[in-house]
């Protein structure tokens, strides 16, 4: 096992000048998209366990609503329109950075990672773009099979809704980077990562919205969920997408989701930053 | 006798190679309890809305958790290792398992217990113990108990046995076809009786979970009999074994090596 070192790179190999950066950025994006567009079966296979698992959450509430019709403050049509769309931002958010890197960490692969002239942080980006990319193209038919059967419930009610549900998702997309990215961190410490990702999805499951919106929560977890960046990924994209969110409200829930995301992804560069410096190449 | 001594050594290798990595140990525990959590929290949410669930109550319900729990961790402590089977495979690593004078399935189910299992099993075995805290069972519940679990473990691996099978058609470094199994199980949280007639059929008849699971459930609350809550589990899990090793057996035939 040989420790990383930090290597210069010579002048006509680095990737300086934005629109450099910024070409390897898209390419790179595109490359991860087109790989995981080589393995379909498994990304349809992927759509339909996580389908199924979903499909257990949606028949228990339609159950609950079904035996107690006025069971909280959302009625069922609304309910089921973001169930709906919580589940396709969550099958768009749902990005591989942390198996990849857990894979090549094991490897030993990661050696090279670590040297790119993008940078670890913008070249996993990337791939996470390639990654939403994909997940984007799959989740289209899901969208449509849940509006034949939900209708315009899932559709904004206006133009302003669907442009604020845009820019939330997109913030979205940081918040669910940033988190990632913080348990790549602990990847490089543990030599493993099956645990750490595990426990993230389960955080994500409770606090994300993903089962139900926060309005519904008991409120001792609600009082959790609301202090913690999982509900940015799904829940303030869906609401303020649906119109579901108070439009005076809508700025801050923003504001939060950038700050979340700035804050998770500098916080892992600079955790990153720290592990490298001790992590140790595995294979030979 | 031989057979059995030979697999139970193996077993016991196998267990002593994977409680060496202990912090993964550690992490995985804590994985386990943490999903088990995840799953409980909207039980929580659930039940802050409705007093019952198809006239269910929470701590019937509770029942449903720790028995799928405990079915979960007891497969994964004991015949895990069919989840290696897609990497196994892209590996070329059966060419020499399928020249052993063992029989293959077996050898590969039990090759990789998981210890995090513990975690899963633990939760249940809690989930178990408050449920009937507040709703005692009959005495034939405990001596059942037992048999229940070994009869839902031996199900749920059958049924990711049957559909890992598929693999050796369809190549692919992929286990989301088993990861569909695992996620159906999270339906037996549930009472069977609340799904659409369809999920019904596939989890009590299909891939019958519900046999070791909600069956018990149902008994307990007085809807089967205690004949049924014995001949049940004991039937589907006969039935559920025979069938997955026919599959593997005959979808195992048409193996074709790779790698180098």
């Amino acid at each position: 096992m040989t420790p990383t070192v930090a290597v210069r790179l010579p002048a006509s190999l680095r990737v300086s000048t934005f629109a450099q950066r910024a070409t390897c950025f898209v390419v790179l994006a595109e490359k991860t998209a087109r790989t995981r567009l080589t393995y379909r079966l498994s990304t349809v296979l992927a759509l339909l366990a996580s389908g199924l698992a979903y499909s257990v959450i949606l028949l228990v509430w339609l159950r609950v609503y079904h035996e107690n019709p006025k069971p909280g403050p959302l009625p069922l049509a609304k309910l089921l329109a973001y169930l709906v769309t919580a589940f396709v931002t969550s099958e768009v958010l749902t990005l591989s950075v942390d198996w990849r890197v857990l894979q090549r960490v094991r490897m030993g692969l990661i050696a090279t990672d670590v040297i790119r002239p993008l940078g670890f942080v913008t070249f996993q980006m990337a791939q996470a773009v390639g990654d939403l990319l994909v997940n984007a193209l799959f989740a289209l038919p899901i969208f449509a099979v849940g509006l034949h059967f939900v209708g315009g419930g899932l559709l904004p009610p206006d133009l302003a809704s669907a442009a604020l549900g845009l820019v939330s998702g997109a913030l979205a997309f940081f918040v669910s980077f940033g988190l990632t990215f913080l348990i790549v961190q602990a990847i490089f410490i543990l030599h493993s990562g099956y645990g750490v990702v595990t426990a993230k999805m389960a955080l994500h499951q409770v606090f994300s919205g993903l089962s139900a919106p926060l309005v519904l929560f008991p409120e001792s977890l609600r009082n959790v969920a609301v202090w913690l960046p999982f509900r940015h990924v799904i829940e303030t994209p869906v609401t303020v997408w649906l119109g579901h969110a108070d439009r005076a409200s809508v700025p801050r829930l923003l504001a939060a989701q950038a700050a979340w995301g700035a804050a998770l992804i500098a916080g892992g560069a600079l955790i990153f930053n720290a592990v490298l410096k001790k992590h140790q190449v595995q294979g030979g | 006798m031989n057979a059995l001594r030979f697999y139970l050594t193996l077993y016991v290798v196998a267990l002593k190679a994977r409680a060496e990595y202990r912090v993964d140990f550690a992490v995985g525990v804590v994985t386990a309890l943490s999903s088990q959590a995840a799953a409980l929290a909207f039980f929580w949410m659930v039940f802050s809305h409705a007093p019952a669930i198809g006239s269910w109550s929470p701590s019937e319900v509770l029942f449903l958790f720790g028995m799928t729990a405990m079915t979960l961790g007891l497969s994964e402590a004991t015949l895990n290792g069919i989840w290696m089977l897609p990497f196994y495979l892209i590996a070329g690593e059966l060419d020499r398992l399928f020249v052993y004078p063992v029989r293959s399935l077996p050898f590969v189910l039990i090759s990789r217990p998981e210890l995090h299992s513990l975690g899963n099993f633990a939760s249940g075995a809690i989930s178990v113990g408050v449920a009937w805290h507040l709703a005692p069972p009959p005495v034939a519940a405990y001596f059942l108990l037992p048999l229940w679990i070994v009869a839902g473990a031996l199900i749920y691996t059958s049924a990711v046995v049957i559909v890992a099978s598929l693999s050796f058609i369809v190549l692919g470094p992929f286990a989301w076809h088993m990861l569909a199994v695992h996620n159906l199980l999270s339906s037996s949280r549930y009472p069977t009786s609340i799904y659409p007639r369809w999920l019904q059929v596939l989890t009590l008849f299909v891939l019958p979970f519900g046999a070791a699971i909600f069956v018990p459930g149902s008994f307990l609350r007085g809807d089967f009999s205690l004949w049924v809550a014995f001949v049940a589990p004991l039937g589907a899990a006969g039935a559920a074994v025979t069938l997955a090793f026919y599959v593997w057996e005959t979808l195992s035939n048409r193996y074709q090596s790779t790698g180098n």
